[in-house]
């Protein structure tokens, strides 16, 4: 199938991701994209390269048959809240078969093995198993749900990206701000795998996928395919910074210490969670969700099912030392982070692209040390950097 | 005209909803006795809001020659053809920004409202912030010396909720952020430093007409001499917001956050001072309050308002040259060899 001749359905496409698809596919001569948008205000980047804009909701199957339009492809990168992860993708798989779709990308997450998944979940081969996170499970589960499309006949291909980073992506723009108020610390020398997915590495595999027939029914974990600490990553935003921030390390020990002598955090964990609860922003994002567990209690499981993104969105907004789950200062005035963050940097597992590289013969065209002269020619232009 | 002046808003949008409504409520000089809006609930639902005692109508023609004025708060692409059909009936027009799409319909209207005797003032409430003629006098009375160039920043995440969303439509809004908001930074600086005599323009359009970023170089040849000045938009981030003006004795700052005041900056003994200057007895309320009791003025005593269309066109004119002009922002992240390989493939 040449799919530069066919129209394309981007779902997700005001986000990071979903952004850089529409604008890669416009490169690439695709003569009709149309992306499917929630928030129409927050369409500012996409709305510059001439896609349609189609307003719709992954939750209302009716706005999905609207803007799928004649789309033969769609690139699902739509997310929402845990609710809809599951949801949302079936509605839009329902949509895409009925409408004789050639192609169904999904983007999945190497995290529906958890935030610090277990040694030996390298391949794709893992057997995937409950983590208690909803973002992972409803993750996994979606996964699931398009798998079984694809059993129905849907040509479905699930990739999974780990640390999606790129221009426009919070992990650089939410990192140079914690660098900059003396949020950031190596968790364990900065040792833990981090797993980059350059975004254009990422679109990459989606392309490689819609125009191989191996793909289809498949999963692929997409990473960089080198293997960058968290300790690289952080190192090389603060030598972007000028000053460059000064960042300590501090040892599971002293993260364990610190929190058990945190007596009041679960008071603090409540404060910061009805104060999210509270605010507009997290009251938008309710909105996206049925209102069936709209009581405070739940609002700790939904902080805790958006993507790491997300929740770093609100921990940014709100000023929390994140969301819910409150860091402490530790000894020394060093930055002791919160459970997520101590989580995220202590994996140990550096995926495979090995099957990616066989199947769709996927290779990284973006080195890490390329994507980061590109993020901080980002960062600057989109002053986030003097 | 006797009494206050019968007013109709057309478009019930956000601008209305926050804007409009309340100065209209609050000045004494008006009575609505119309909301306007193709979708009727809209109106209807304005009206129980305010607990308004107007009419809501969904055709504009119903109202011609049975109000004295207007504000037309429609989307962009509706400015121009139905100023024009109230200013034929006899009807005086405020008019949000843009007033038109295209120079050549500004001008039309603008015509048109001057062959007619009646008002059409163009919404550019930021003329009515109190930092506006704070700055006139603050150069005229020299306190910068000689002003040399100037930096104007205006940028953040996009977020208005319109009712139409017809801000991405190249057809409707006539263009991004630079005929959206960059009108106001435009209108601004053609008032302080007089006419644009050279300009390079950049934006990041990539086809669709909706730049999101636009970055405009100018050279002002006006009472103060030679300025030249830089004007930065964004729709995606957020920019310093602030405009910065340098002189030969001091400078001067405007911030978005606080447009009542201007910040002095000079060095006294080599010492680095700041001073905030206000300015006392400014007509109170807010700016958009301040520019309706302009117009109604206006209206009363048939007297030029403080932003005519004449101001609209200039404006307008340029932003075409711009548009005609442009070149493309670098974007050389966006443009990665992964890209370029794509185009060739």
């Amino acid at each position: 199938m040449n799919w530069r001749n066919e129209t394309v359905l981007v779902t997700g496409a005001t986000g990071f991701i979903g952004g850089r698809v529409c604008e890669r596919l416009m490169q690439a001569g695709v003569p009709k994209v149309r992306a499917l948008v929630h928030s129409m205000h927050k369409a500012s980047r996409i709305a510059r390269v001439p896609v349609e804009l189609c307003p719709g909701n992954l939750m209302e199957p009716e706005t999905l048959q609207q803007a799928i339009g004649n789309a033969k492809i769609v690139i699902h990168c739509g997310l929402g809240d845990a609710g809809s992860i599951v949801r949302g993708t079936r509605n839009m798989l329902a949509v895409a078969l009925a409408a004789g779709v050639k192609r169904f990308v999904h983007v999945s997450t190497a995290a529906v093995y958890g935030i610090t998944p277990p040694p030996g979940s390298e391949n794709e081969t893992a057997v995937i198993r409950a983590t208690g996170d909803p973002y992972c499970d409803n993750k996994a589960a979606a996964e699931r749900v398009v798998l079984g499309y694809g059993k129905r006949g849907l040509p479905v291909t699930i990739l999974r990206p780990s640390i999606v980073w790129g221009p426009y992506s919070a992990w650089s723009t939410r990192l140079v701000d914690d660098l900059r108020g003396g949020r950031v610390s190596f968790v364990d020398g900065g040792r833990g795998a981090c797993n980059t997915t350059y975004v254009d590495n990422l679109i990459d595999a989606m392309f490689l996928s819609l125009e191989n027939d191996r793909a289809l029914n498949e999963t692929f974990f997409i990473t960089d395919g080198e293997r960058i600490t968290w300790g690289d990553f952080i190192r090389a935003h603060t030598a972007m910074m000028n000053p460059e921030p000064q960042v300590s390390n501090v040892s599971h020990e002293e993260i364990q210490a610190t929190q058990e002598k945190t007596s009041g955090m679960l008071l603090s964990s409540v404060k910061a969670t009805a104060r999210v609860a509270r605010s507009k922003e997290f009251r938008q994002i309710l909105m996206k969700i049925p209102a069936t567990e709209a009581m405070l209690t739940g609002a700790w499981n939904r902080i805790n099912s958006l993507s790491p993104e997300n929740r770093e969105r609100l921990r940014a907004r709100f000023g929390v030392q994140r969301v819910a789950v409150a860091a402490a200062p530790g000894r020394n005035g060093k930055h002791i982070p919160d459970p997520v963050t101590v989580a995220t940097q202590s994996t140990t597992v550096f995926f495979s692209i090995e099957k990616a590289r066989r199947v769709l013969g996927y290779e990284p065209r973006i080195k890490f040390g390329e994507g980061i002269v590109l993020v901080e020619q980002w960062l600057r232009y989109a002053a986030y950097l003097d | 005209m006797k009494g206050p002046a019968r007013l109709a808003i057309l478009g019930c949008g956000a601008i209305t909803r926050s804007e409009h409504i309340p100065s209209v409520i609050a000045h004494p000089g008006t009575q609505l006795v119309a909301l306007v809006d193709v979708d009727l609930s809209r109106a209807n639902g304005l009206i129980q809001k305010r607990a308004l005692t107007c009419k809501a109508i969904a055709d504009y023609h119903e109202l011609l020659g049975r109000v004295d004025a207007v504000i037309n708060a429609l989307p962009n692409h509706l400015h121009a053809v139905i100023n024009q059909d109230f200013l034929l009936a006899g009807v005086h027009v405020l008019c949000e920004k843009p007033l038109a799409i295209t120079a050549a319909d500004a001008l039309a209207s603008t015509e048109l409202a001057e062959k007619k005797g009646l008002v059409l003032a163009v919404g550019m409430n930021r003329r009515f912030a109190a930092s506006h003629p704070l700055l006139k006098l603050v150069m005229q009375e020299g306190l910068l010396g000689t002003v040399r160039d100037y930096d104007f920043q205006y940028g953040g995440a996009f977020d208005w909720r319109s009712a139409s969303g017809f801000y991405f439509d190249r057809a409707k809004a006539g263009g991004g952020a630079l005929v959206d908001f960059g009108v106001h930074m435009l209108d601004s600086v053609f008032d302080w430093f007089g006419p644009v005599s050279a300009f390079d323009y950049q934006d990041d359009d990539w086809g669709s007409g909706i730049e999101a970023n636009a970055i405009l170089d100018v050279k002002h040849d006006g009472h103060f001499g030679e300025v030249k000045g830089r004007l930065q938009l964004s729709r995606t981030f957020t920019l310093k917001n602030r405009l910065f003006i340098r002189g030969t004795q001091a400078n001067a700052e405007i911030s978005v956050q606080d447009p009542e005041v201007v910040v002095l900056h000079r060095t006294i003994a080599g010492k680095s001072v700041s001073e905030t200057l206000r300015l006392e007895d400014y007509p109170p309320g807010n700016s958009y309050l301040r520019q309706l009791d302009n117009f109604v003025q206006s209206v009363v005593n048939r007297s030029k308002p403080e932003v005519d269309g004449w101001q609209a066109v200039r404006v307008m004119e340029l932003i075409e040259s711009c548009y005609a002009q442009r070149k493309r922002i670098p974007e050389p992240w966006a443009e990665s060899k992964v890209a370029r390989n794509e185009a060739r493939a």
